[in-house]
């Protein structure tokens, strides 16, 4: 019985190879073991620092801020003794694989987000409130506001982003304050468009065209230390009155129906005075002499733009929860990080120390750092998946003069009004079916 | 020697295996930490088969067999049985963790009383000869709090912390004699120790480490000694600290004074995805515009596609043709491009504005006068678009294929018709064209599965675009089922909705196995006419 007794031998090799393979795992405990307890007694002399490797702290940054950060966290590993991995991550990925990576025990420590995601990541549970404590006297309150959700902040805001109103300098000299003069000056001008803003010509935008309802009075929903769902205020009587005025700013030619590429293309030829978008495009606008000034106000009230926030947050599956708030507001906090984040990748400051900064050096970043300051920022709460749709879409009606009846639901949209009071409709029907 | 009789291939084999095993072995103790009992089973099954078939002479077809078998089952059973079961749970934004996780994420929460929020000063921490931590909080002159830093289990055993002043003298904090001070280096390197200590000032109140400064002192904040929740396994209930009251489960949440704990968890619902998508008048109403597209839209680029690539490959199929490879190696071009590629290009080309195709029919829409067509921003423009780029990413494939078919067709039988009179479309639609379908039409079924799920180019092209003004969900004119799904349950609605997404993919997926079944069976009925010649 020679086969027998091979199947023997190679089933005791294998037994030793899954031996091994077990053993592995409680011989590195027992080498993890001794870490502050055994460490020698008869010295007081630094007893803590000989033993364990030093802890890792897994940073998940999208590629320009990782590239911006990489180079600065050295500074920080000397200090505190421990290992920054900054891991490059794709931006929209890190929304969703925080979800699932950090139950799954292999998710991050600290992430680099959009404070629009914190509703969702604070609803399941994945992301552990930041006390901001005394660094929230150097922060702007849209940023903290981006970060509340039921009465918690998550997460350090380090930029923000609004639109703000580009002009031909050629052609005019700085934004007037109110829609008439602005008009009056694309007359006087001879422009072919006013304002050129995305938002119409077909491509529904609702972020673009948030200032059009939202600075009287309108809101996408009430705040009051954090969102609340259940009151939608695009049919309020502000947004109403609001919408009316845009439709006429459409009439009579000052708000032009383009959507994102026409509205570039328009100011790019010098066929529109003025264009309605944020701080990406300076390179774009660069194709004419231009300047940048705050939208032109609404019945008294400072245009309130969308403003989308940037902040660093602390996955709660991270085991080492101190250790990632220290990196945060002991290292990332601090306007020496902040600046040289800055000068790799530039944003608008969400920090008054960097904003002085900032300011000086660059007087157009600082008007829009402005224009932010002024404006709400995009609600963070889960249920605004139901909003960019239908907002979108009763804008582009408006924008686009599309009124009529749509053959297929029935559904008739005769005036601004009208449309404002369908999309509140669908956003409060998505969100009670959803 | 037994040893020496064993060839090449056995030391291979058994290599293989006991690594194989050693895997299995490592995977048991893995899958017990998560709890995951599908996987413990699945690791289990396979592991026993596999020795039992290898090592065993008496399942020698099943050799070859289980490998194919086995990734069979894990990359393509596992999925759709997974996915049918996510469609029968509540698998959504604010319940994607399991019970015990979301009962463990609560239970870490502590609460601050409202007056002491944001309240910060300065912490130091000690070590004494045994190497127990002692706390310093430096609240402020009166209250200089010093005492040992105890584990959450000892919290309401542990003496009070005591107001020591003389430990700062000038103002500076002077280590006491039998400590030793933690360096905020040597405080990191003991963080996830120091993060679970708390020193405590009083029955309610506890001051616990919160930002250790590698420079400075570093940083403290108070909470309650208790945690916010407790979970009360006896009522299966979580008792909030802060107020005194039972939250009880309802349904896959806990719920506090009526108001919802967030985060909930998954739990099984039955059929209540599928009922949704059914009753609910929101979702029905566009469902059907849809729907009807859909098959529009997946049978109409197969005809285009088919069409196009029929007609190009009986043009190039003439002997004698010159540069015959060349001209199929350009036909086959798109075919080489990702889709994804193509589909974004077209939308640049599409653009109305500063796109090509509207630069180029400048001319002609000024000598008809008429409007610049709005492409992609009109239902019948997008329609089109839609179709035009799908069928011209499609036909390189259906030339391919009838290239060959038509290759492998005799030519004694055209030859035969010519003799007998008939035309050159008479012998096309009553010979070529039959026998090409009894080869093609199973690929004509698959590309219609295929573009029936073609998510790819709607998603990039038209993003399901212009909006259905109207309609009480957010859709567009060129949704198709499965953008549509994307739509309702990860892009819009309240975050994403795994589950009700999972079982609108269940009914595509029906849909589109009745329609092959059907199509199939037609197949096998022209296979019996022309399958004799």
């Amino acid at each position: 019985m020679k086969t027998n007794k091979l199947r023997f031998i190679v089933f005791l090799l294998m037994f030793s190879l899954v031996a091994v393979a077990c053993g592995g795992d409680t011989a590195d405990d027992a080498a993890e073991a001794p870490d502050t307890t055994e460490a020698p007694k008869e010295t007081l002399a630094a007893p803590a620092t000989t033993a364990p490797p030093p802890e890792v702290i897994v940073v998940w940054a999208e590629e320009k801020v990782a590239n911006a950060l990489d180079p600065l966290v050295g500074a920080y590993e000397a200090a505190a003794g421990v290992d920054v991995e900054v891991v490059v991550y794709d931006f929209g990925a890190i929304r969703t694989d925080v979800q699932t990576a950090g139950p799954a025990g292999e998710g991050p420590d600290v992430f680099l987000g959009a404070h629009d995601w914190v509703g969702e990541l604070a609803a399941n549970g994945v992301v552990s409130p930041l006390d901001l404590g005394s660094v929230a006297s150097d922060l702007f309150d849209v940023g903290v506001t981006a970060f509340s959700y039921g009465g918690e902040v998550y997460g350090f805001p380090y930029a923000t982003e609004a639109i703000a109103m580009y002009y031909n300098a050629d052609l005019v000299d700085s934004v007037p304050t109110t829609w008439e003069e602005a008009k009056a000056a694309c007359d006087a001008a001879g422009t072919e468009l006013c304002v050129g803003a995305p938002g119409g010509g077909g491509g529904g935008d609702a972020y673009h065209n948030h200032p059009f309802v939202a600075s009287a009075g309108g809101y996408v929903f009430a705040s009051e230390g954090g969102f609340d769902a259940s009151d939608v205020g695009l049919d309020n009587a502000g947004a109403l009155a609001s919408a009316e005025y845009l439709d006429g700013l459409v009439k009579n030619g000052t708000v032009a129906s383009t959507d994102y590429g026409g509205s570039m293309t328009a100011f790019q030829e010098g066929r529109s005075l003025f264009w309605m978008t944020g701080p990406w495009a300076r390179g774009d606008a660069s194709a004419v002499n231009y300047g940048v000034g705050l939208i032109p106000q609404f019945d008294g009230n400072a245009a309130t733009p969308f403003v989308g926030v940037r902040g660093a947050m602390v996955s709660s599956f991270s085991d080492k929860q101190v250790l990632a708030q220290s990196f945060i507001l002991d290292f990332f906090a601090t306007v020496e990080v902040q600046q040289a984040m800055y000068e790799s990748d530039p944003r608008l400051p969400a920090t008054k120390s960097l904003f002085a900064v900032v300011e000086a050096a660059d007087p157009v970043a600082a008007v829009f750092a402005a224009s932010a300051a002024n404006g709400i920022p995009m609600p963070n709460i889960p249920e605004m998946g139901s909003v960019w749709g239908p907002f979108g879409d009763a804008l582009l009606i408006i924008r686009d003069q599309n009124y009529g009846t749509n053959e297929e639901t029935g559904v008739t949209v005769s005036n601004a009004s009208d449309a404002m009071k369908l999309a509140a409709e669908q956003i409060r029907n998505a969100i009670a079916g959803g | 020697m037994i040893y020496l009789s064993m060839t090449l291939s056995k030391i291979f084999k058994y290599t293989l295996l006991a690594i194989f095993n050693a895997l299995i072995v490592y995977a048991v103790p893995l899958a017990l930490t998560f709890e995951s009992w599908f996987f413990l089973s699945l690791i289990l099954v396979i592991g026993i088969l596999v020795n039992i078939v290898y090592f065993t002479d008496r399942f020698q077809p099943m050799k070859w067999i289980l490998p194919g078998m086995i990734f069979m089952l894990s990359f393509v059973v596992f999925p759709a049985v997974y996915n049918t079961y996510v469609s029968f749970t509540n698998w959504s934004t604010g319940h994607i963790l399991t019970k015990t996780q979301a009962i463990g994420v609560l239970e870490d929460r502590v609460f601050t009383p409202d007056d002491q929020k944001g309240l910060e000063f300065e912490m130091y921490i000690l070590q004494d000869i045994d190497l127990n931590f002692y706390y310093v909080a430096n609240l402020d002159s009166e209250n200089i709090l010093f005492g040992k830093a105890v584990s959450d289990n000892e919290i309401f055993s542990t003496s009070y912390a005591t107001h020591e002043p003389s430990l700062f003298i000038d103002g500076e904090f002077s280590t006491p004699d039998g400590y030793y001070q933690l360096s905020g280096k040597e405080q990191i390197a003991n963080s996830t120790t120091l993060q679970e200590l708390s020193l405590v000032i009083d029955k309610n109140t506890r001051a616990q480490l919160y930002k250790i400064s590698v420079f400075g002192a570093s940083t403290g904040r108070l909470t309650s000694t208790s945690q916010l929740y407790t979970y009360d396994e006896m009522n299966d209930a979580l008792f909030n600290n802060a107020t005194n009251t039972l939250c009880p489960v309802v349904k896959d949440n806990f719920e506090c004074e009526g108001k919802e704990i967030e985060p909930g968890w998954r739990v099984y619902v039955g059929g209540e995805n599928y009922s949704k998508l059914f009753s609910s008048q929101r979702i029905r109403g566009p469902l059907g515009v849809v729907t009807k597209w859909t098959f529009q839209f997946a049978l109409l680029s197969v005809i285009f596609s088919f069409a196009v690539g029929l007609l190009l490959s009986m043009i190039l199929n003439k002997d004698g043709l010159k540069f015959q490879r060349i001209y199929r190696a350009v036909f086959i071009l798109p075919y080489a491009i990702p889709a994804f590629v193509s589909a974004l290009v077209w939308k640049g080309l599409l653009n109305p504005d500063y796109g090509v195709i509207n630069s180029w029919l400048g001319p002609l829409y000024e000598m008809l006068d008429i409007e610049p067509v709005k492409w992609l921003k009109t239902k019948e423009s997008a329609r089109s678009a839609v179709l035009l780029v799908n069928t011209w990413l499609g036909f390189p494939y259906m030339f391919l294929i009838t290239t060959g078919a038509l290759q492998s067709i005799p030519k004694e039988l055209i030859e035969a018709a010519k003799v007998d009179g008939a035309t050159g479309i008479q012998s096309f639609w009553r010979i070529t064209f039959p026998l090409l379908m009894v080869s093609i039409s199973p690929l004509l079924i698959g590309s219609f599965a295929f573009n029936f799920n073609n998510f790819t180019l709607i998603f990039l092209l038209s993003g399901g675009g212009p909006p259905i003004i109207g309609s009480e969900v957010s859709v567009g004119w060129t949704d198709i089922l499965i953008s549509f799904t994307y739509k309702l349950a990860i892009s819009g609605g309240r975050g994403n909705l795994f589950g009700l997404a999972s079982s609108v993919t269940i009914i595509i997926f029906a849909l589109v196995l009745i329609i092959s079944a059907i199509s199939f069976r037609y197949t096998k009925r022209l296979e019996r006419i022309y399958g004799n010649i």
